[in-house]
Formats: structure tokens, C-alpha cells, sequence
């Protein structure tokens, strides 16, 4: 039995879906032979799916003869299959030709799928001059006719109708079952696939955390290269400062010896009056310069910590994911077996 | 009227000033070891090596009654001459030099100009600023320096003694 999705949609199941024919063959032909009566099951639109068991000589070799007597059996059929589809239960009724048939259907939540048709037989004693008219009707040979009716079985009307009802509860109850386990498969098979895409979607974000913590430990690590860029930048400030120092000492002594050489030192005191002035300016640079990297390493100190949360949120997600992950892995695991259930025979 | 030069220094926030003509020149403390010498007054913070000499450093501080404080990164050695010695005092920091109009002192007043004040050779305007003139000769007592010459030759001769014995 093939399983698809599609045959959870009732419109679309087949007999063939629910019911094993071979099995329903050796059935039906096994029900025909020890209760006297003739069989064949139908689909909803009336085409049979197993070969007639038991079938009347009076039928097949005589009312069946003409293309007109096909074609009334096969209406005859119809009728009888509607009428029992109408009423969700097996119908006994008179054929066209005169003899007793049943029709019992196959339903599934209100849905035919087909009929089981049977009969071929009388509930008393035929009265020839009916078969007569019937065989004028139909264009067999009349005397012929009225003598095969003769050898039709005779049976009760409750025999009868419990031969109809053995073949309903039998037929429902194995279709239904069936049916009921290509439900099973299919949410099976949903679950299956839904727990499939959670695992890629569950693998993808795993791979993305990854992706994450690696981006983020490179950017610390190239964060820490600027705290150490700024740190060479302090060391040569730290540099730049003692010269400022040492010059503005120079320009101080330079001031002190001009004051000393009077008149003729005038000229020299101005050169070292610029050079204290420039000494000061450079080491007014370099507190502006250290202030800035200063702020440098605050906003880099901010970074590396906003960072590290990153890192172990990303690590949090990360155990997450796995827990996730094992999870749906049980789940799948528990699907498969409903799944194997499911496609149990 | 009259220019002199002055060497213009800060003690605690306030500016005082040397005559630059007694200054022999600036040195950044923190260049220098200050070796402490016992039993010398408070106000000697102990001698530095000076191209070869032995020099003594003042705290100006405490020797003004200045509450004190270490020696930090911008500490200068002005190092002043007295007869033929050289001794230093500390300040926090030299701040200018300037070309100074003598009329623009104002002498301390007669209440002041008594040992106590000797030190002050009077208060220097220069536009809002005030600075106070020191006499370094007053500042730097020469008795409390004696002899310098007489502890340096007692130093090599010391010296010399030490590297023998090895």
C-alpha cells in the first residue's frame, strides 16, 4: 500500500488505497461460494475492481447476452449503489431482470469509495410468465430464460440481508482501519519533515552562533591591538614631554646666562624666551594628546566589555540551541517509530 | 630707573623671585639624588653631585614656614651662587624669567624689616601679579653651608681612603 499525503484528501483515495484487492478477492469469492450468492465490488464510479465470484449462469450467459441486457444490469447497479450510498447502509432490491441484489457500500467519513454488489438469487419461487415478458425485453430466447430462472438459489430475505451486512461491516471496518493509518502516516511524515526543518534551522543557527563568537573574538582581539597602539602612543608622548621638559630647562638657563651678559645678552634672551614658549606649547600638545588617548582606551576598555557580553549571550545561545537540538533529535527519534507504526501492513 | 632680571618661581601656589644675576643656573630635581645628611638643620634637605662639586639644597618651603610637599615631576633645583659655593633650594616649579623695573618694588615696611623678614627684599608688581623678592644671601645662610670646601676636600680625601682600603 503506497501512503502519500494526497490520499489524506478523501476526494482522492481509491478503494485500492484502503483495501487490499487480492485480500477482498479471496474474500469475496470465498463469501460468494459458501453463502449462494454472487459478488463483485465496484469503485465509486461503478468500474469493478475484482473479477465477479459465483456469478448465475442465468446472468452472465443470458441476461448479460445482449448489449441491452449489459446495459440494464449496469444501470440496475447504479440504482442500487446510489440508493445504498444515500442511506450509508447495505439496500436488498429487486433488479431489473427480476432477480434479488444487494448493494453495500464502502464508506469512509461520509465519502464512497465504492460498492460491494451481490445477489443473483430469489426470495421464492420465479413466476415464468414475468421472465417471459423480462426476456421479450431484453431479446433472449423467452423459453430458454424462464427455464434458467429456475436454477437461480433460493434464499431468505434475512439471509440475504445478513449476507449484505457481513460484506458491510467487513469492507468498513478494513477500509476504515486503513484509512485510519494513512491519517497516522501523514501526520507522522508532517511531524517527520517539521522536526527535519527545525534540526537544519537549529544546525544553521549553531553554525551563525559560531560565525558570531569567532567575528566577535577577532574584533576584541583587534580592539586589543589599538590598547596597545595607544599605550606606544603614550610611551613616545611620555618621550616628547621629557624633551619639552629639558628644552624649556635650556631656554630657562639660556634666559638666565642672556639676563647675566646684560646689554649684549638682550638678543639671546629672546631666542630663549621663544624657546620656553614653544617647550610649553609642545607640552600642552601632549596633555591634549594623552587626554585624547585617554578616552581612546575608556571607549576601548567599553568595547572589549560590551564584547565579552556578546560572547557569552552567543555562548548562552549556543547551549541553547543544543538543548534544542537534542531535544528534537528524541522527537525524531519517537517520530520514526510512529512512522514505522504507521507503515506497518 | 632701573632693570633687573628676575628668575620668578612658584612655592605652594604662590610666586616668588630671585635676582637672575645670583642664579647659577635651573636643574630638574627629579634628575638628582638627594643625599640626606644627618644632624643637619630641617631645612637642609641634604647635598647633591653637581658637575663634580658637592652642593647643598634648601627647602624653601621649610625654611619659609611653607607647609611642605614631595618633590614631584616638575620640581626645579635653582641653584644660587653665595660667595664662591653653590648651594640649591627646591621649588615646585620656575615659572618665568622676566626683565623686571626696580621701581615697581615696594620695599617691606619698616615693621618687617626686623631678622624675621630679612629674608624679603621687598614685593615685586608685575601687572596683577605679586611676587615675592628673596634675598638669597638671608635664604641660604652661609653658616649653614659652612665651609663647603672644606667637606668636599673631606669627602675625596674619604674617598680616597675608601678606594685604598680595597
Amino acid at each position: 500500500m503506497e501512503l502519500t499525503t494526497e490520499q489524506n484528501n478523501l476526494s482522492n483515495l481509491k478503494l485500492a488505497d484502503v483495501l487490499d484487492l487480492e485480500v477482498l478477492q479471496k474474500f469475496q469469492d470465498s463469501f460468494a461460494k459458501g453463502m449462494g450468492v454472487a459478488s463483485v465490488t465496484v469503485d465509486k464510479d461503478g468500474v469493478p475492481v475484482t473479477k465477479p465470484s459465483s456469478y448465475t449462469k442465468f446472468c452472465l450467459e443470458h441476461t448479460q447476452s445482449t448489449d441491452s441486457g449489459v446495459k440494464r444490469c449496469a444501470e440496475s447497479h447504479r440504482k442500487g449503489g446510489a440508493e445504498a450510498a444515500r442511506l450509508g447502509k447495505p439496500v436488498v432490491y429487486e433488479c431489473h431482470a427480476g432477480l434479488i441484489d444487494f448493494a453495500s457500500p464502502i464508506i469512509i467519513d461520509g465519502h464512497l469509495l465504492g460498492t460491494v454488489l451481490g445477489g443473483q438469487i430469489l426470495m421464492a419461487e420465479p413466476d415464468e410468465t414475468k421472465y417471459q415478458q423480462v426476456a421479450k425485453e431484453l431479446g433472449v430466447n423467452a423459453d430458454e430464460y424462464s427455464k434458467e430462472v429456475k436454477n437461480v438459489k433460493i434464499l431468505g430475505r434475512e439471509q440475504i440481508e445478513e449476507a449484505a451486512n457481513v460484506l458491510f461491516i467487513f469492507t468498513n471496518s478494513m477500509s476504515n482501519a486503513a484509512y485510519q493509518k494513512i491519517k497516522l502516516n501523514s501526520v507522522a511524515e508532517t511531524l517527520s519533515d517539521s522536526l527535519n526543518q527545525i534540526s537544519a534551522t537549529m544546525q544553521e543557527l549553531a553554525a551563525s552562533a559560531t560565525t558570531v563568537s569567532e567575528n566577535q573574538n577577532n574584533l576584541n582581539n583587534e580592539i586589543k591591538n589599538v590598547d596597545s597602539m595607544t599605550e606606544q602612543i603614550n610611551e613616545v608622548m611620555e618621550l616628547i614631554k621629557e624633551i619639552a621638559d629639558e628644552t624649556r630647562l635650556l631656554g630657562l638657563n639660556a634666559a638666565i646666562e642672556a639676563a647675566r651678559a646684560g646689554e649684549a645678552g638682550l638678543g639671546f634672551g629672546v631666542v630663549a624666551q621663544e624657546i620656553r614658549k614653544l617647550s610649553d606649547d609642545s607640552k600642552q600638545t601632549v596633555g591634549k594628546i594623552k587626554e585624547f588617548t585617554m578616552l581612546i582606551r575608556k571607549s576601548v576598555d567599553g568595547t572589549v566589555s560590551m564584547g565579552n557580553e556578546t560572547l557569552s549571550t552567543v555562548e548562552q545561545q549556543a547551549a541553547a540551541i543544543e538543548e534544542v537540538t537534542a531535544s528534537v533529535e528524541e522527537i525524531s527519534s519517537m517520530s520514526q517509530q510512529l512512522t514505522n507504526l504507521a507503515s506497518l501492513k | 630707573m632701573a632693570n633687573t632680571q628676575l628668575v620668578v618661581f612658584e612655592l605652594a601656589g604662590n610666586e616668588y623671585g630671585f635676582d637672575a644675576f645670583t642664579v647659577n643656573g635651573i636643574l630638574r630635581a627629579k634628575k638628582f639624588n638627594i643625599q640626606r645628611i644627618p644632624g643637619l638643620p630641617l631645612y637642609i634637605e641634604g647635598v647633591i653631585q653637581l658637575r663634580g662639586k658637592v652642593s647643598y639644597i634648601f627647602n624653601l618651603k621649610t625654611k619659609l614656614g611653607i607647609e611642605d610637599t614631595a618633590i614631584c615631576d616638575e620640581s626645579k633645583f635653582i641653584m644660587i651662587n653665595i660667595g664662591e659655593n653653590v648651594a640649591g633650594c627646591i621649588v615646585d616649579e620656575v615659572t618665568d624669567i622676566v626683565s623686571f623695573d626696580t621701581t615697581n618694588i615696594q620695599l617691606p615696611p619698616a615693621f618687617a624689616q626686623k631678622d624675621a623678614m630679612s629674608y624679603m627684599k621687598g614685593i615685586g608688581r608685575i601687572d596683577d601679579r605679586m611676587v615675592v623678592l628673596l634675598n638669597p644671601e638671608k635664604v641660604i645662610c652661609l653658616a649653614e653651608c659652612f665651609n663647603i670646601d672644606k667637606i668636599n676636600d673631606a669627602v675625596s680625601s674619604l674617598a680616597a681612603t675608601n678606594a685604598s682600603s680595597f
